[in-house]
């Protein structure tokens, strides 16, 4: 691994669903796991890839001189720890509010020398540092990076071992022996499920999650996500890692799963929502309320 | 049968107001323009103007005063039961005149040239300053009547056509609210309700006393404003209003403690008067040492809007030591009513007003929101913002053809052709702006406005000849389309050597036809553009604000006078766009340019508001008029998601760096999208179309366009 360089897929300001305050977005290109429902399959392979949107291709023919048109868009590109930071900067005024950096993927642990250099010179400059990640790496690669970090955002998308093998291609064992860790040093946390129809849309499988997750006094809270079908409009090259396609949860589930983790003493939100909110949102429609 | 409250009234009088924007557009098209708050003019109103002038046209005080008399004599009036306010306007005086008069005062040696920059001259334009409704408010009627006629009485002969016409003017106006009171008469000898009996009541004392008197009361002092807001519409279309909390607080303090008001009734009063017509009032603000000016009345005032939630011009003025609470409210009701309001200006940035000659700090602090993108000091200023602009873009456009003829290429002679001649532009405006100022009391004189002005009724003046500051605004316009021309010939030109001068030249010549152009085109397009941060076109707008800016403040101007800059296009984008041809950003010849400050479209992949706040705060001209940043947004997030704080970061940290003025939409853009492909789906949206907002439907296709593609998603 080139310790100078980190491989972006994509860095997105103003973001405002990853973490709190107005953020800075650092997508790490490449993924240790395969996930039936991937939204960003374009930062599953670690290398840079090409992306096809027909539709908008002109006819020009003029491909390898470069395309304008957006027909085909480059995902990846090696930047430096300084490159990255001073596009982090430039919303710098608008992080007081609580806002800050947060890295994210693909998998962040997979360039953990680039991640950990990321959050140092974030730190450096007085920035809020998050990191979203599956937590299914070794603690010993997650430990350092975790230390430099205000908040951790991870995922425990199946309690099951077996199911979370099958629906992600990983182990969860990690993923549980980190938040202890996480817990032991009072790292502030952030508990996630996506929730997949078919996949772990039960309120057993939830329960657990919700159950564990309680058990941790550094859980600032814990969030249900609900399935969206984002990814299949990404088009990438033939023979690359393409996701399933699951349908919506509707409201009804939402409710029921967020209710049934919410009976274990955790706070609990539905797609940025707190559970005592989810009533007044948009009763009158029976689905949709999470696009 | 229960009692009706003050909010089933608010209800009813909002589907009625949506009804009169279907009948509006049903009689007059579409309306690319404020709403105005009027109500459809009846088919059976007809006038013959009495001309002056030998082309037709009235002109100077008798002319126009005759007029507004002979106008008002069978003007509608309009009283509804379900009301505590009186009043609304239809049709203006304006609309009969004949503009300036070529033969009397002509300025053909300019007219070349100003068609050639495309300038909006503002010779001969109306308002745009601001009355100081304190004056009125403690005359009323009867005593601005008596200070006429005291003021006829020393000044003898030589003023009396000004004093008779001012005379004629408040005269006319009494009589039309006579004409209400006759009318709310005949409908309280019809009215059973007893509530609405009790309303018509005091609306009935409440004219009655007005007519007259000065204010004593909350409701009559609303009563003064709302038909001073309306004649001076029917007049010349005068949309300025005043500091709404602040000025009218005293009465609100004096009724509440007497008892004889309550928050509910007051409420309603406000939204009556912000019913009767859409003037632009501030809310909030500081005093000149910086304290907070909001109080319990902002908060009625907000809530008063919220009642009704329809089309309005409320701009909140974000300070240093405001109420965090009440900035909160504020953001809160963009989420909440998703129509548009309120905006927000900048203390920051508009405290600049003082670097000019002759300010104040009181001055620059009592500058307050009174128009579109526009602020005025009340009773003090004739700015005339708003009405002059330069087509910035097309002066660039002269500029980079007239390179193009010769031999020899570079940025560096074009951006010297291309200051040679916005100084020009700049020098040729403001000889047409002498030709205002030399004439416009000849031409047509501020009658109305004039009643609440410093020093004209003292002085027996029009406003244009004693203002006590006259800091006329320029809007440059078409930054964007500026900046990312400038950003693409450097990046694909010079740096990246993807095109020569030539190719780029053939292209903008064919209009970038065939694939090949087309190819150039989305090259140009994908460069590094205005408002993505750090880039080129960022560089690029900096650079030609400050041109603009430093050569506007160069531009000598005689007695007294001061010329501001600032960036704004208004709605008028398409207009503009028509007089350019293609552009090295990628824009097709003659489509519209870009708005106010904005960024072209899709300056952003990800649309990031933020990129776009701090892009447009690093443009301000820097001399206290507005480079509005102007935002529709579906941040995806509600209120109760924390949108609501995020959206005061964003504000805030805009406003911090010197943002002067924020016109915002949070819309759905499911919501929008539907209403663009079908208005009828959404008869009561309404969208902040630039500074002013309008109903969605009555906007024109194009206009819809124009509000669609400045959408960006996320926060």
């Amino acid at each position: 691994m080139n310790n100078s360089f980190g491989m972006i897929a994509d860095i997105q300001r103003c973001s405002t669903h990853d973490g709190p305050g107005i953020r800075t977005t650092v997508f790490l290109k490449g993924c240790n796991l395969r996930c039936a429902w991937c939204h960003n399959p374009e930062t599953v392979d670690s290398r840079e890839e090409w992306m096809y949107y027909p539709e908008k291709c002109i006819g020009c023919g003029l491909c390898s001189e470069g395309c304008y048109s957006g027909a085909k868009v480059l995902c990846g590109r090696k930047m430096t720890v300084e490159e990255v930071i001073r596009t982090v900067k430039l919303d710098e005024p608008y992080y007081s509010g609580g806002g800050g950096m947060t890295i994210s993927g693909g998998e962040p642990l997979l360039q953990p020398e680039f991640t950990y250099r990321l959050l140092e010179a974030a730190k450096n400059c007085g920035i809020h540092a998050a990191i979203e990640t599956n937590l299914t790496l070794p603690w010993k690669t997650a430990e350092p990076i975790a230390e430099l970090c205000d908040l951790v955002m991870m995922d425990i998308k199946l309690w099951q071992a077996d199911l979370h093998r099958k629906w992600t291609g990983g182990d969860n064992r990690n993923v549980l022996a980190g938040l202890k860790e996480l817990s032991a040093r009072k790292k502030p946390v952030i508990v996630r499920t996506p929730v997949i129809p078919t996949v772990n849309d039960r309120v057993e499988e939830i329960s657990c999650i919700a159950e564990f997750a309680a058990g941790f006094d550094n859980v600032l809270y814990y969030e249900l996500l609900p399935y969206h079908p984002l990814g299949q409009s990404k088009q990438l090259k033939e023979g690359a890692f393409k996701p399933e396609i699951f349908e919506k949860p509707d409201n009804s589930t939402m409710l029921k799963l967020a209710s049934a983790a919410r009976s274990y003493g955790i706070k609990v939100l539905v797609a940025g929502k707190e559970m005592r909110d989810i009533m007044d949102y948009n009763p009158k429609k029976e689905s949709g309320w999470i696009e | 049968m229960d009692r009706m409250t003050w909010q089933d009234r608010a209800d009813l009088l909002r589907k009625k107001k949506v009804q009169h924007t279907q009948q509006k557009k049903e009689k007059n098209g579409f309306m690319d323009a404020d709403d105005y708050g009027t109500v459809p003019m009846p088919d059976s109103f007809t006038f013959q103007a009495i001309p002056n002038h030998s082309n037709g046209g009235f002109y100077g005080p008798t002319g126009w005063s005759v007029n507004f008399e002979a106008y008002m004599k069978e003007y509608p009036v309009y009283v509804d039961p379900l009301e505590i306010l009186c009043g609304r306007w239809r049709g203006m005086l304006i609309q009969h005149a004949k503009g300036w008069p070529q033969d009397l005062y002509p300025y053909e040696e300019l007219k070349r040239e100003q068609e050639l920059y495309g300038i909006t001259t503002g010779i001969g334009a109306d308002s745009h300053f601001a009355g100081d409704f304190s004056i009125g408010l403690a005359l009323g009627w009867g005593g601005l009547l008596s200070k006429v006629r005291d003021y006829r009485d020393l000044h003898g002969e030589e003023k009396k056509e000004f004093y008779d016409a001012e005379e004629r003017i408040i005269l006319t106006i009494q009589h039309w609210i006579g004409r209400h009171i006759e009318e709310i008469k005949r409908l309280l000898e019809e009215e059973k309700t007893p509530e609405i009996r009790e309303t018509l009541e005091k609306m009935l004392r409440c004219n009655e006393w007005v007519i007259e008197g000065a204010p004593r009361t909350f409701l009559e002092a609303c009563q003064w404003v709302a038909w001073f807001a309306t004649v001076s519409r029917i007049y010349d279309r005068d949309g300025a209003g005043f500091n709404l909390d602040v000025l009218l607080l005293p009465y609100y303090e004096r009724d509440t403690a007497a008892g004889i008001l309550d928050d509910g009734e007051a409420r309603f009063i406000i939204a009556n008067l912000l019913l009767i017509d859409t003037h632009y009032y501030q809310v909030s603000g500081a005093d000149i040492d910086g304290n907070d000016l909001t109080n319990h009345l902002s908060y009625l005032v907000l809530e008063g809007a919220h009642m009704l939630n329809i089309s309005n011009n409320l701009t909140v003025r974000y300070h240093d030591n405001m109420d965090r609470e009440f900035f909160h409210k504020a953001v809160e009701y963009l989420f909440i009513d998703k129509n548009g309001w309120p905006r927000f200006s900048g203390d920051t940035g508009l405290m600049n007003y003082q670097k000019n000659k002759g300010v104040t700090k009181g001055d620059a602090r009592n500058r307050i929101a009174v128009g579109c993108n526009w602020m005025a000091v009340p009773g003090k200023e004739y700015p005339l913002n708003d009405c002059i602009k330069i087509n910035v873009a097309k002066v660039l456009d002269i500029a980079y053809h007239q390179m193009m003829q010769g031999e020899d290429y570079s940025l560096e002679k074009l951006m010297k052709i291309f200051e040679e001649h916005l100084k020009r532009a700049v020098e040729v405006t403001a000889k047409g702006i002498d030709i205002h100022f030399k004439h416009m009391h000849k031409v047509m004189p501020e009658l109305v406005l004039d009643l609440i002005m410093h020093g004209t009724l003292e002085k027996g003046l029009n406003i244009s000849q004693c203002a006590q500051l006259c800091t006329v605004g320029i809007d440059g316009v078409g930054l964007g389309t500026i900046a990312d021309s400038l950003a693409a010939i450097e990046q694909r030109i010079v740096l990246e050597k993807k095109l020569s001068w030539q190719e780029l030249y053939k292209a903008i010549q064919s209009n970038f036809e065939g694939v090949s152009g087309e190819r150039t085109r989305l090259m140009l397009r994908a460069s590094e553009r205005y408002c993505q941060g750090d880039s080129l076109g960022d560089k690029w707008a900096v650079r030609v604000s400050e041109l603009f800016a430093r050569l506007v403040k160069e531009q000598p101007v005689p007695e007294g006078r001061e010329l501001i800059p600032g960036w704004f296009s208004w709605s008028s984008t398409i207009m503009f766009g028509k007089q350019v041809g293609a552009t090295a950003d990628g824009r097709r010849a003659f489509t519209p340019v870009t708005h106010g400050a904005n960024p072209n479209p899709g300056f952003r992949k990800d649309g990031a508001p933020t990129s776009m706040a701090t892009g447009i705060a690093k443009v301000q001209p820097g001399y206290g008029n507005a480079a509005p940043l102007q935002l529709e947004m579906d941040p995806h997030l509600s209120a109760q998601e924390g949108g609501v704080e995020k959206v005061m970061q964003l504000l805030k940290t805009h406003m911090d760096m010197g943002g002067t003025l924020i016109n915002i939409n949070v819309l759905d853009k499911e919501k929008l999208m539907e209403a663009h492909r079908d208005p009828s789906l959404h008869p009561d949206l309404v969208v902040r179309v630039t500074g002013f907002t309008a109903y969605f439907a009555t906007l024109s296709p194009e206009f819809r366009q124009l509000v669609v593609d400045r959408f960006v998603e996320g926060l």
